[in-house]
């Protein structure tokens, strides 16, 4: 047998060449799909393979001390429909756990029936838009409605996600948690939190599908994660802020007054527990208040304060030395001395000369007695006094629009101002500035920032932005301390002592009367106060009532029993016991 | 013809020249040898193994689909769920507001306390001066998601537990409106 060497050895050049050729051809289709046309294929793959979808970050709530919700994060969803899908004569649906074919006008009424829209205009939609695969029906209806939309399946209607925000409290704290708007916070704690706490991001994900849409397992990717806001912690007590605001609104109402606020501020920490204004605006429905009812005048809204600012001078004074309780002054009728001519200082009530010692000017209000004591201190440190109190500077809230008020600087400060602004006319101040001036009296003398934020809690349980708490002295303990027996004195004594008493209790407390400058002149309207400390005895809460331009009275007795309500309401609220031992006994007259 | 027979060669077929079939040959294996040698048990095991690593595999991408499908609604129930949770706290938010619970107190007949009195536990004293309470007053404090829906009425609330008196002779104990006939009101046990 002859064996063809050379024959075989053809065959096998030529396998071995057309294997090659064969790999050849493949390692040239390989290269083309995996890195030629790797891109346009791969994402042609993704396409119909891969889902994206938007995870929603919840933004975070806004609760009272108790943790009780004063703003919430809830779901609403919109209704839509593709009107491209449908068709106008019948549509299939599920009535009463069947599939029917209905006309689509009897689907539509069953759309309206559920989400109170109008079945002509939800009709019109389809019939106006019938190349669009995309129409809002009805939006932000709630989990019930949209749960039975849902079960009518109707296959051209569909629905997403609507994450809207609801205050079951309403009007209550409504000026302080401020509301939203479509694209975003417009108000209050609301705008003023957004980006250190409350603000969510929203995320995407994406997952690998099958033909039916159930999602494969181990296929989902966080692109970007979800982050949920953070729960803003307020001070106040929500009850407290209800009660307050209530009584406002009566007694606002029966004055006639123009607008009213209320504060009440724990002494030993400032934490402020009510913040109260009337009116006020309910974020639910932020269209039923007037544009000036939006904010919080108790922290936007300087006004002359008039004689509640008569504590300053005196705690000055008292720490300085000039003065003590006890010191004689001889009171005239008209106060002339050192006023340009023509100018004149006078009291609430006419009078001659009044033997009145320094607590009874304070328990009687008078100016001259203020102006003249006032005189012991240069205006310098009596400026200095007011800004040390708080005056002429933003309180530690920083709330959204705060007012510093004014007071002059001392190169500015004319010869009757000089002496007005030591009992609350020529300078303003807010309602939480007078609080704060209030909480230091009541603390020993020790200003404490007044806060209404305690913190941001993350969803993870950490806080952040705790407040400050660190106090500043402003005038002596012992100065602090006269100065609430004088206005226990005056709770005592003074032209409210029958409103304000509490039987069981001492309060120290001191009105104010300002008059109101407009048109660069004082007329006759009035902003009528009464602010105060509970127990006098060792001071835990400050409360501070103001009633502007109210109609039908316009002495500080209009303010009293606002005042004393919410008094005897804090009282309630954090369980004050009864305590009427010790109670002061000075002088007022020599 | 036997001549011719006789001429007859006997044709004998001359012995073909065909070569000598080779000899295969080949070393005798040793005992060892033989015994390393694989045997068709061997490859039957092996094929039987990635057959059944072929049938898990199966199985288990059926168990996993079906996984899938078990998560993908589950997932869907866990969703419903949460809302359903956040719709009813948002229920819960809005009947627990101070307007709610002032109007409902109200509408039971609830009055405002006066001056604050304490009462000591310990000792049984009173401290504090008490003064005539006053009937509550009328909120004044918007809240526009309230619509008065969620107020109990008390003369309905009357009629159900009158109902549920008459009906109560069944010899149980009596639960005051275990069904509640209007939302808001809570069934609570009779209690001297």
């Amino acid at each position: 047998m002859v064996i063809n060497v050379r024959g075989s050895r053809r065959r096998l050049a030529l396998t071995v060449l057309v294997v090659f050729a064969i790999v050849a051809v493949f390692v040239v289709r390989l290269v083309d799909i995996q890195v030629v046309r790797a891109e346009a294929l791969t994402s042609e793959a993704d396409k119909r393979r891969i889902n994206t979808v938007t995870t929603y970050g919840v933004r975070g709530s806004i609760v009272d001390a108790q943790g009780d919700v004063l703003a919430d994060s809830v779901e609403r969803f919109d209704i839509t429909a593709s009107p491209k899908n449908a068709q106008l004569d019948t549509t299939w649906m599920t009535k009463d756990g069947e599939r029917v074919q209905v006309p689509t006008t009897e689907a539509v009424q069953a759309i309206a029936d559920l989400t109170g829209a109008d079945p002509n205009a939800l009709y019109a939609v389809l019939a106006q838009n019938r190349d669009s695969d995309f129409q809002y029906l009805k939006k932000a209806v709630t989990l019930d409605v949209f749960t039975k939309v849902r079960d009518l399946q109707i296959p051209w209607v569909y629905s997403e996600l609507h994450p809207a925000r609801s205050y079951p409290g309403g009007a209550i704290a409504g000026n302080l948690v401020g509301f939203m708007g479509t694209d975003g916070p417009l108000a209050g704690t609301e705008l003023k939190q957004d980006e250190e706490c409350l603000g969510s991001t929203n995320g995407t994900s994406t997952f690998e599908s099958s033909a039916d849409g159930v999602r494969m397992p181990g296929s989902t990717i966080v692109q970007k994660a979800a982050k949920d806001g953070g729960t803003v912690h307020l001070t106040i007590d929500s009850d407290l802020q209800w009660y307050a605001q209530q009584v406002l609104a009566q007694q606002g109402t029966a004055l006639g007054a123009d607008w009213a606020t209320a504060m009440v501020v724990e002494v030993k920490t400032g934490r402020i527990m009510a913040a109260a204004d009337w009116p006020s605006v309910d974020p639910n429905n932020v269209d039923g208040s007037k544009v000036d009812d939006m904010g919080a005048r108790s922290f936007t809204a300087p006004f002359e304060p008039g004689s509640i600012i008569k504590v300053a001078t005196f705690a000055s004074l008292l720490n300085e030395g000039k003065i003590t309780p006890t010191t004689q002054l001889m009171v005239p009728g008209i106060y002339t001395d050192g006023l340009p001519a023509g100018s004149s200082i006078k009291d609430s009530w006419a009078h001659g000369d009044i033997p009145f010692t320094a607590t009874g000017v304070l328990v009687n209000s008078s100016n001259i007695g203020t102006a003249m004591l006032s005189k012991k201190l240069s205006l310098k440190k009596r400026h200095a006094y007011l800004e040390a109190f708080g005056f002429n500077s933003d309180t530690a809230v920083d709330f959204l629009g705060e007012s510093s008020g004014s007071v002059l600087p001392v190169s500015q400060t004319d010869s009757i101002t000089n002496l007005t602004q030591q009992f609350g006319q020529g300078m303003s101040a807010t309602s939480a500035q007078i609080a704060g001036l209030y909480q230091t009296i009541g603390n020993g003398g020790v200003r404490k920032p007044l806060t209404l934020v305690d913190g941001c809690e993350w969803p993870d349980g950490t806080w952040t932005e705790k407040p400050s708490t660190e106090g500043t002295r402003v005038v002596s303990e012992s100065a602090a301390d006269t100065t609430v027996k004088m206005m226990e004195m005056t709770a005592q004594e003074g032209m409210i002592k029958d409103i304000i008493r509490i039987p069981g209790y001492r309060v120290a407390a001191k009105t104010g009367t300002a008059e109101v400058a407009e048109n660069g002149r004082y007329g006759d309207q009035r902003i009528v106060s009464v602010a105060g400390l509970i127990p006098a005895g060792d001071p835990q809460y400050a409360i501070v009532v103001t009633f502007a331009k109210p109609d039908t009275m316009r002495t500080s007795a209009a303010a009293a029993p606002a005042f004393s309500a919410i008094m005897k309401q804090v009282i309630k609220t954090f369980r004050i016991t009864p305590h009427s031992k010790g109670a002061p006994a000075i002088p007022t007259t020599w | 013809m036997s001549a011719v027979n006789g001429n007859l060669a006997l044709l004998r077929p001359t012995p073909q020249q065909t070569p000598e079939p080779r000899r295969h040959l080949e070393i005798a294996p040793t005992r060892a040898q033989r015994r390393a040698r694989p045997r068709l048990a061997h490859a039957l095991v092996t094929l039987g193994g990635i057959g059944v690593i072929l049938v898990a595999q199966l199985l288990l991408s059926f168990a996993l689909a079906d996984g899938a499908y078990e998560i993908a609604g589950l997932q869907g129930d866990q969703r419903d769920l949460l809302r359903e949770e956040q719709a009813l706290d948002e229920k819960l938010e809005l009947l627990g507001s101070t307007q709610n619970l002032t109007a409902n107190a109200e509408a039971l007949g609830m009055v405002a306390s006066g001056n604050p009195v304490f009462l000591n536990v310990a000792t049984g004293t009173v401290s504090g001066t008490g003064s005539k309470s006053s009937s509550l007053p009328n909120n004044m404090i918007a809240n526009s998601l309230l619509d008065g829906s969620t107020v109990i009425d008390p003369q309905t609330l009357q009629a159900a537990r009158d109902a549920e008196a008459a009906s109560g002779d069944t010899g149980g104990p009596t639960v005051v409106g275990a069904t509640p006939t209007t939302p808001g009101t809570i069934p609570s046990p009779e209690t001297h």
